[in-house]
């Protein structure tokens, strides 16, 4: 009976917290209609657009009478490999091919070949599956009704092997510093409000703005330092590569991603007055927000309103500049959209934080 | 602005919805003075406390703290305010110096003065070889007085301690308390709340103010209240044969042998009908009502709080 009373009074004190129970029947279903969506279908196909870079001058006259454009599917030639990534980056094709010299006359000769294909970072799922399609097409392009010897070798922009870690990585290291960010501030903030010490950093002459600044800063740091060890870790043993220009800019991105997202960490953690109460809000948008923001799974793969959906987080923006930095290793042109994104989310989120916070603090 | 008063509170509110937390109160501490602030749990004491130390916003009145106002300049307000609140205003992961330190620079202080400081208190407490132990393993006892160290160290002239004792065994408790005492021989000004009366008492504070559903319902120095409260005469008389009831004119509160508690209407006239009963008086004393009793019965009047009942009891300026 004992045993009864404990879990009865631990359930009773749970359901007096009214915010906490809303958001507690929040996240399952957030989380079962997110999750039944956000995966694709049996049967789906991908789509989208073959970007080609050919040293085989023969193979794209061929190619080019073989290959019918559609809707969906056009295949288009540039004259290097820096324009075929820019548009891998800037999302103009799903897939790049880059054929190498005397491609069709291997292909002629029936002797094997092999082709270099960069999947697209925000979708590599579609890009991997359409490299596939490309080495059988490309192959009958030489030769009709032949056994075909066409190869496709995944890579990434600068020639090293592709892995599906590659795609992840940018998007883990943006979410686990905002998320160090948001579930760090709800602790700091409302636990010290529990405990007593806030009144007593509130009763020095500190100001309040100051106080909040100094707890991010904290929590910024915290989760910048997480994210360098899971880019440490990714560089040095799974093959993540970075040159000095691309370190800056992740670092750079990191900074600017986490920034974005603590206005809303302030907001809830100033309106919640329990930490329990705090957690379970964090949790509640945080954990959506990781599946939502193409930090798993491509949001291209979605169903369109959730992709509409995706665009709402600044998470989607900083691990998508994240992704093509570190994938890619191109400049602030296929990036500055991003940045704007998360710069202007991070001033009106803030902006309304600084309000809240200052009214909040005080009963 | 007043620059002769530490505190001025003048019709101050407080609602909270529909609470009336605190109900058109207003009082004034001068420099110096040791003022008490007494009343049950949900009086509005605490919360009175977080309007003066900035905590909170009131929702109308006018407040000044060492000669600002609360809302207007609310930096200058904490510049020169302590807080020692009910819950110890410690980080338990940090040392007792660590804690010292982080709050003295948040007043800006410098490190060494800070440490300088920090040792005095530290050494008067005789705490000064735990200044490096983590709060997180020391006492109740010790917890407070590195936290009422913590509230010193800035050198505020205006300190607010929010039931220091509570907790504390009794020779932790006389400690702070002897503290408080020297605090204001210091020239510091020490609003003090707390449910141990019997500290007030001992500590002789300069003003008292007892407040009930958000009034104050008296006000004025414990002597002042006492004298006020005085219904009627309590004498103590122990003489040199046992009297009888129908000897005494008055209530006899306690009777042991030859000794007398009595109440009684006027003290000249009992006097005149004790010398006409030709008996020796051994010992005679008149008594004053306790803080405790007059707490008592201030708190459990069974007067409504509306406005008319609520008038305070301003027994002097």
């Amino acid at each position: 009976m004992n045993i009864w009373d404990i879990a009865w009074k631990d359930l009773k004190t749970f359901l007096r917290g009214k915010t906490r129970v809303i958001f507690s029947v929040l996240m399952p279903i957030i989380m079962m209609l997110m999750l039944g969506f956000i995966f694709p279908k049996a049967g789906g196909s991908y789509s989208g657009n073959i970007g080609i870079y050919s040293h085989d001058l023969l193979f794209n006259a061929k190619i080019e009478k073989s290959f019918s454009n559609t809707s969906t599917t056009k295949m288009v030639f540039y004259n290097s490999r820096q324009d075929l990534i820019d548009a891998l980056a800037s999302g103009k094709i799903m897939v790049g091919a880059i054929i190498p010299k005397d491609f069709s006359v291997a292909v002629m000769l029936h002797q094997p070949v092999t082709m270099d294909v960069i999947p697209s970072p925000a979708d590599p799922q579609a890009g991997i599956m359409m490299s596939q399609e490309l080495a059988t097409m490309f192959g009958s392009a030489g030769v009709q009704n032949i056994k075909q010897n066409v190869q496709s070798n995944l890579v990434n922009a600068d020639g090293t092997a592709f892995n599906y870690y590659d795609f992840t990585v940018p998007g883990l290291m943006a979410m686990i510093a905002i998320m160090s960010v948001m579930t760090g501030l709800a602790s700091a903030i409302t636990r010290e409000r529990e405990l007593g010490t806030l009144d007593g950093v509130m009763v020095t002459p500190i100001s309040r703005g100051s106080i909040v600044i100094g707890k991010v800063l904290a929590q910024t740091i915290r989760g910048f330092v997480t994210a360098m060890i899971i880019l440490a870790i990714s560089w040095l043993f799974f093959g993540v590569h970075f040159t000095g220009i691309s370190l800056l800019w992740t670092i750079f991105l990191l900074l600017l991603g986490t920034f974005s997202f603590i206005g809303v960490g302030v907001m809830i953690t100033a309106a919640m007055k329990e930490q329990e109460t705090a957690m379970i809000t964090m949790t509640t948008i945080t954990f959506p927000m990781m599946f939502f923001s193409g930090v798993f799974f491509p949001i291209q793969q979605m169903p369109h309103f959730m992709q509409y959906i995706a665009y709402i987080f600044p998470l989607t923006y900083a691990a998508d500049a994240l992704r093509n930095i570190i994938t890619l290793n191109v400049g602030w042109n296929f990036i500055w959209v991003d940045v704007v994104v998360l710069v202007g989310f991070a001033a009106v989120t803030s902006l309304i934080a600084a309000i809240t916070f200052q009214r909040l603090t005080q009963d | 602005m007043d620059d002769k008063k530490a505190i001025v509170v003048k019709n101050l509110k407080k609602y909270f919805k529909n609470v009336k937390a605190v109900d058109d109160i207003s009082f004034e501490v001068g420099y110096g003075e040791l003022f008490a602030l007494l009343g049950q749990n949900g009086a509005g004491k605490s919360t009175t406390i977080r309007i003066l130390t900035n905590l909170a916003v009131p929702t109308s009145g006018h407040i000044e703290v060492a000669g600002f106002n609360v809302l207007k300049d609310p930096t200058s307000v904490r510049k020169n305010i302590g807080l020692v609140a009910e819950k110890v205003i410690l980080y338990d992961n940090l040392t007792a110096m660590e804690n010292i330190k982080f709050f003295g620079r948040l007043y800006g202080m410098k490190d060494a003065l800070i440490e300088e400081r920090a040792e005095k208190f530290l050494k008067l407490f005789d705490i000064w070889n735990f200044k490096d132990m983590l709060i997180s393993k020391m006492s109740t006892g010790m917890k407070q007085k590195i936290n009422l160290a913590r509230a010193l160290v800035p050198d505020p002239k205006i300190i607010f301690l929010d039931e220091p004792t509570l907790g504390l065994d009794p020779v932790s408790t006389k400690h702070i308390r002897d503290f408080i005492v020297g605090l204001r021989e210091e020239g510091r000004t020490i609003i003090y709340t707390t449910h141990v009366l019997h500290d007030v008492e001992l500590m002789n504070v300069d003003k008292v103010a007892i407040m009930r559903k958000g009034k104050i319902v008296s006000l004025g120095s414990l002597n002042e209240i006492k004298h006020y409260f005085k219904k009627a005469e309590i004498v103590e008389i122990e003489t040199d044969r046992m009297l009888s009831k129908v000897e005494i004119n008055g209530k006899i509160i306690e009777q042991d042998g030859v000794y007398l508690k009595v109440e009684i209407e006027d003290l000249n006239k009992f006097l005149k009908e004790i010398t006409e009963l030709k008996v020796q008086v051994r010992s005679f004393k008149t008594l004053e009502p306790s803080l405790e009793d007059i707490y008592v019965e201030m708190s459990e009047s069974t007067v409504p709080a509306d406005e008319k009942s609520n008038e305070v009891v301003k027994v002097k300026e």
